[in-house]
C-alpha cells in the first residue's frame, strides 16, 4: 500500500530528525536500548522516508555505522591483537609457512582475541537488528524498490569491510591466523577451545560477499588459507609417518587423521569444507604415498599377508578404495604377490620331482602323487588364504577378485603338469583319501578340486589324465565309492558342460553293463557248462570311451598271451555268449588290466592269492612243474608269450618283493635277467590267508616320462581334431570369413577346453585348405570360402 | 474487543491514541502489525511497559485499527467464508495511512 503524498503539510528538518536517530543508535551500542521509545524512533524514520529523505537517511546510517566500527576496531580489538601480532602477523599476512608454535600466552591471547571479536560481532548483530527494526519502513519502501541491501544486510557488509577487512588493522587476517594456529595445535594433540573457533567460523560464514552468490568471507578468504596450510601439514606428516612408522601404523594414522578432519570440519568448521579437507588428506596421505607404504620391505602388503594382519589389510583396502575405485595399485600388488608365491609353489614341486628317489620303497609314481598332492594342497591353501583376505577385509570386492583369479590362473597354468597333478590329487582322494568320510566332507574336498579345475586352461589335458586315472580306478575296483565318483562327474559337468563328461559317463555305463553281463553269464555258464572250475568276471569297455592305451589294438602285440587251458575254455565260452547277444562286435581281451584269485597250496597251508592276470598265467605254469624244478625266464616267455616288459614286472612282483615272494629266483637279485630261473617257494608263509600281490609299477623313470609324452601327443592329436571340427563348424555356418575373425571364433569355441595357440589354428586352416574343406577367396587372400 | 482500562497484563497490550484513548488488545492481535510486533518484541521502552502511544493515530481511527487486527487474527487461518470487513468511506484514507505506518 502506498500512502497518499499530500497528507502532511509540515516539512521536516532532516538534521533534527537524524540527530534523534543517531543519538538513539549510539544508545543502542551502549546497550541502553531499553530507554528508547520505539514508537518515536520509528515515527521519525517513517516521516523522513515519507518526506523523500530516504537516500540521505540510508547514507547517513551507513557512514554512522562505518565510523562506529572503525572506532571500535581501533579501541577494542587492535590493542588485544597486538599481543599476538608478533607471532601471528607473519602467517596471517600471506606467508603460508607452517604456523610456528605459539607460547601458551600467545595461544591464550589468540583465543581472547577471538572471543573479543565475537563479543563485538554479537553486539553489532543485535544493534543492526534494532536499527533495522527502527528503519523498517525504509527497508520496505526504499531499499526494496531500489534493490539496495536491506539495513541489516548492509550492516553486516559494513562489518565485513570495516572490521574484518579494516585497512589499518586486518582483523580478518588475525582471526584466520589464530584459527589456523589453533587447528595446528589440535592436530599436534593439544586441547583447544573449539567453541571460540566455531563462533568465529559462524561469523565468517554469515558475512556474504557482494555480487558473488553463495560465497562468504569464510569460503573466499579463510577456506583457501586453511586448505593450503593443511596440505603443507599433511605432506610433511605423510613423510614423517612413513619414515618413522611401519606400514600398518601408517594406515592407522591415516585413518585417524581422516576421522579427525571429518570431525573438525563437522564440529567447528563448515560442512562444505569437509569434502575438500578430506580430499586433501586422501591426496597427500593416500594417493601420493600408498604405493611406497604397500611396497615397504619390512611391513608392506606382503608382510601383512604373511602375518595375516587382517586389520591392516582391511584398513589398506578401505583407504585405497577411497581414492581409487579401480584400486589398481592394490590389485597389482596382490597379483604380483600371488604370482610370486604361486611360482614358488611351482618351483618347489618341480624340485621335488627332480630329487632322486627319497626313501626306499617309494616308487617314482608315488613320489609324483605326493608331489602332486603337496602342490594341489599348497595352491588350494594359497587360494583359501586369499579368499579369506578378500572376503574378510575387502568385502569380496569384484575387481580385486578378478585380479586374483587372473594371478592364480597365470601361475597355475605356468605349471606344465597342473592337469596331471590335479587329476592325481582327485585320484588319490577317490582311492583312499575320502575313505570313511561323510558325503559332505567328500563333497568339500571335491569342491576344492573343482576350484582349482576352474583355473586350468587346458581342460582337455585334464580330461585325458582324469580318464586314464578313472579307468584304472574302475577296472582295479579301487574307487572307494561310486557315489563320490558320480558326484565328481556331476561337478565337472556343471563346470564345463555335457560334452566334457559324456565319455566319463560312458565308462560308468560300461562298468554297470559289464556287471549285469557277468551275472547273466554266470547263469548261462551254469546251464551250459556245469563242471566249470573258474569264475569269470568281465568288464566290456567301449573302446572310444576309454583311454586309448587301454583299449585300442595298437598294443595288441604286448597284451596277448597264451592262457592256460581252463582259462582259455572260459574265454571262448564267454566270447560265444557275448557274440550271440551282440552280433558284429569284436571283443579284444586285455590281460594287462585284469586280475585273478588263485588258491595255492604251500607246505604250511593254503593261501588265497590275488594277482594280475599275467601273474596268474605265470603261476599256473608251475602247476605242471614238479616241486623243486625250475623254469627259466626264456621258458616262461615261450610258454606264455607275454611281452618282455610285462613279464619282467610280474616276475618281479612274484619273486623279488619281500613279503609276497611266492616264487624263488636263481640267482637271487633285484633285477630280472633272461637267464634267471624260477621255482615255487614251497616254504612261503604269511600272516594273512588272503594275499594281494600288487604288480610292481614301472620303476623306470624314463617310462613315466614316455607315458607323459604319450599323453601330450594324444592331447595334441585330439586338439587337432577339435580344431578341425571347430573350423568346419564355423565355416559351414558363415560360408565366408576373414582369417582373423575365423581365428578369433575358433579360439573362443575351444577356450572352454584349452587355449589353442594361433600357430596351431593356422596349421589346421592350412590342412583344411589342403583337404579342400575351404578355399581362399579369389578376391582377397585373407578371406576363406566354405566348400560344401 | 473491549475498551477496558486495564493496563498491562501478559497477554494483552495497551495501545494509546493521540487523543488519549486506551485500547487493550490481545498480544496476538497486535502482532498482526509488523510495526507493533517490533515495538513489543524489541528492546525499547514499549516492550517493558507493554504500552505504546501512537501519536499519529486518533481514538476513532485506532478503534477501527484494533477491530481490524482482531478481525485479521480471527480469519488468518481459515480460507474462504470470510465476512466483509466494513470500512466507513470517510475513514478509508486515514485508515490507509495508518495501515501503512503499522505495516499491516
Amino acid at each position: 500500500m502506498r500512502p497518499p503524498r499530500n497528507r502532511d503539510s509540515a516539512d521536516v528538518n532532516f538534521d533534527d530528525s537524524w540527530n534523534v536517530l543517531s543519538t538513539a543508535m549510539q544508545e543502542m551500542y551502549k546497550k541502553n536500548a531499553s530507554r528508547l521509545s520505539y514508537e518515536e524512533l520509528y515515527r521519525t524514520a517513517y516521516t523522513l522516508v515519507l518526506k523523500k529523505h530516504a537516500e540521505k537517511l540510508y547514507n547517513a546510517f551507513k557512514s554512522f555505522v562505518a565510523q562506529h566500527l572503525r572506532d571500535m576496531v581501533a579501541n577494542e580489538l587492535a590493542p588485544l591483537a597486538s599481543n599476538t601480532a608478533n607471532s601471528l602477523s607473519a602467517d596471517g599476512l600471506g606467508s603460508t609457512v607452517a604456523v610456528p608454535l605459539a607460547t601458551a600466552d600467545q595461544r591464550e591471547a589468540g583465543i581472547r582475541f577471538l572471543k573479543a571479536v565475537k563479543v563485538q560481532w554479537d553486539d553489532h548483530c543485535l544493534c543492526m537488528r534494532m536499527i533495522s527494526d527502527i528503519l523498517m519502513y525504509m527497508d520496505r519502501v526504499y531499499c526494496k524498490e531500489l534493490q539496495l541491501p536491506l539495513i541489516y544486510d548492509a550492516g553486516l557488509a559494513l562489518f565485513r569491510d570495516h572490521v574484518i577487512r579494516n585497512k589499518e588493522f586486518q582483523v580478518g587476517e588475525h582471526i584466520y591466523a589464530v584459527i589456523l594456529n589453533q587447528i595446528r595445535l589440535q592436530r599436534d594433540g593439544d586441547l583447544v577451545d573449539t567453541s571460540a573457533i566455531k563462533a568465529a567460523v559462524l561469523m565468517l560464514e554469515s558475512l556474504t560477499e557482494d555480487k558473488i552468490d553463495g560465497e562468504t568471507v569464510y569460503s573466499r578468504s579463510f577456506e583457501p588459507k586453511f586448505l593450503r596450510s593443511s596440505t603443507e601439514f599433511y605432506v610433511a606428516e605423510a613423510a614423517k609417518i612413513s619414515r618413522e612408522c611401519l606400514s600398518g601404523q601408517y594406515l592407522v594414522e591415516t585413518e585417524k587423521r581422516l576421522k579427525e578432519e571429518h570431525e573438525r570440519a563437522m564440529t567447528y568448521l563448515s560442512v562444505s569444507t569437509e569434502p575438500k579437507i578430506i580430499s586433501i588428506v586422501e591426496e597427500t596421505m593416500i594417493t601420493k604415498n600408498i604405493i611406497a607404504v604397500m611396497h615397504s620391505e619390512k611391513s608392506g602388503i606382503n608382510q601383512m599377508i604373511l602375518n595375516e594382519r587382517m586389520d591392516d589389510l582391511q584398513r589398506l583396502y578401505r583407504l585405497v578404495a577411497r581414492v581409487d575405485p579401480e584400486k589398481t595399485d592394490l590389485r597389482n600388488s596382490l597379483m604380483t604377490r600371488v604370482t610370486q608365491q604361486g611360482t614358488e609353489i611351482n618351483r618347489d614341486a618341480l624340485e621335488d620331482l627332480k630329487k632322486p628317489e627319497r626313501a626306499k620303497g617309494v616308487s617314482a609314481q608315488n613320489a609324483a602323487t605326493m608331489t602332486a598332492f603337496k602342490w594341489v594342497e599348497a595352491v588350494l591353501g594359497l587360494k583359501e588364504r586369499y579368499d579369506r583376505i578378500l572376503n574378510d577385509t575387502m568385502d569380496g570386492d569384484n575387481k580385486v577378485q578378478t585380479s586374483l583369479t587372473k594371478a592364480f590362473s597365470t601361475f597355475i597354468n605356468q605349471m606344465s603338469r597342473c592337469s596331471e597333478f590335479l587329476s592325481l590329487f582327485i585320484d588319490d582322494n577317490l582311492k583312499k583319501g575320502l575313505k570313511g568320510k561323510t558325503e559332505e566332507e567328500a563333497e568339500a574336498v571335491l569342491d576344492r578340486a573343482i576350484t582349482l579345475f576352474r583355473y586350468i586352461d587346458d581342460k582337455d589335458v585334464f580330461e585325458t589324465y582324469y580318464k586314464s586315472h578313472l579307468a584304472k580306478r574302475l577296472l582295479g575296483g579301487r574307487s572307494i565309492s561310486d557315489d563320490v565318483e558320480r558326484m565328481m562327474i556331476t561337478k565337472l559337468k556343471m563346470e564345463v558342460g555335457f560334452s566334457f563328461t559324456t565319455k566319463l559317463e560312458g565308462m560308468f555305463k560300461d562298468m554297470k553293463v559289464s556287471r549285469d553281463m557277468t551275472e547273466e553269464y554266470k547263469t548261462y555258464s551254469q546251464e551250459h557248462d556245469s563242471d566249470r572250475r573258474t569264475e569269470l568276471s568281465v568288464s566290456v569297455l567301449t573302446s572310444t570311451n576309454w583311454p586309448v592305451s587301454l583299449s585300442s589294438g595298437e598294443q595288441s602285440s604286448s597284451s596277448t598271451c597264451v592262457y592256460p587251458s581252463e582259462i582259455e575254455h572260459v574265454k571262448r565260452s564267454f566270447e560265444k555268449f557275448y557274440v550271440d547277444r551282440h552280433s558284429g562286435r569284436v571283443l579284444t581281451w586285455k590281460p594287462n588290466m585284469g586280475n585273478a584269485d588263485l588258491r595255492a597250496t604251500f607246505k604250511k597251508r593254503k593261501y588265497g592269492l590275488n594277482v594280475s592276470t599275467y601273474a596268474m598265467v605265470i603261476l599256473t605254469l608251475f602247476n605242471d612243474v614238479a616241486d623243486g624244478d625250475a623254469l627259466s625266464f626264456e621258458e616262461i616267455r615261450a610258454a606264455t608269450s607275454i611281452s618282455e616288459p610285462e613279464l619282467v614286472r610280474n616276475l618281479q612282483s612274484l619273486a623279488v618283493v619281500p613279503n609276497t615272494r611266492v616264487l624263488l629266483k636263481e640267482p637271487m637279485s633285484k633285477d630280472i635277467k633272461p637267464t634267471d630261473r624260477f621255482s615255487v617257494n614251497v616254504n612261503f608263509e604269511s600272516h594273512y590267508l588272503k594275499i594281494k600281490i600288487p604288480t610292481v609299477a614301472y620303476i623306470n623313470k624314463t617310462e613315466t616320462e614316455k607315458e607323459r609324452k604319450e599323453t601330450v601327443d594324444k592331447v595334441d592329436e585330439l586338439r587337432r581334431y577339435q580344431t578341425d571340427a571347430a573350423i568346419v563348424r564355423i565355416m559351414k555356418a558363415r560360408k565366408t570369413l576373414e582369417h582373423n575373425i575365423l581365428v578369433a571364433e575358433v579360439t573362443s569355441q575351444l577356450s572352454s577346453r584349452f587355449h589353442p595357440d594361433a600357430s596351431l589354428i593356422k596349421k589346421r586352416i592350412d590342412a583344411m585348405l589342403e583337404r579342400e574343406y575351404i578355399e581362399r577367396s579369389s578376391d582377397n587372400r585373407q578371406v576363406y570360402n566354405y566348400l560344401a | 474487543m473491549s475498551q477496558a482500562e486495564t493496563e498491562e497484563g501478559g497477554d494483552f497490550v495497551l495501545l494509546v491514541s493521540s487523543d488519549g484513548y486506551k485500547f487493550s488488545i490481545s498480544r496476538k492481535a497486535a502482532m498482526v502489525s509488523g510495526t507493533l510486533q517490533r515495538m513489543f518484541e524489541g528492546a525499547g521502552l514499549e516492550s517493558q511497559s507493554n504500552r505504546v502511544i501512537l501519536k499519529d493515530i486518533n481514538g476513532v481511527l485506532l478503534e477501527k485499527v484494533c477491530e481490524y487486527l482482531c478481525y485479521n487474527l480471527k480469519h488468518q487461518n481459515n480460507p474462504g467464508n470470510i465476512p466483509e470487513f466494513e470500512i466507513p468511506p470517510e475513514m478509508a484514507l486515514e485508515l490507509l495511512v495508518a495501515s501503512d505506518f503499522l505495516d499491516v
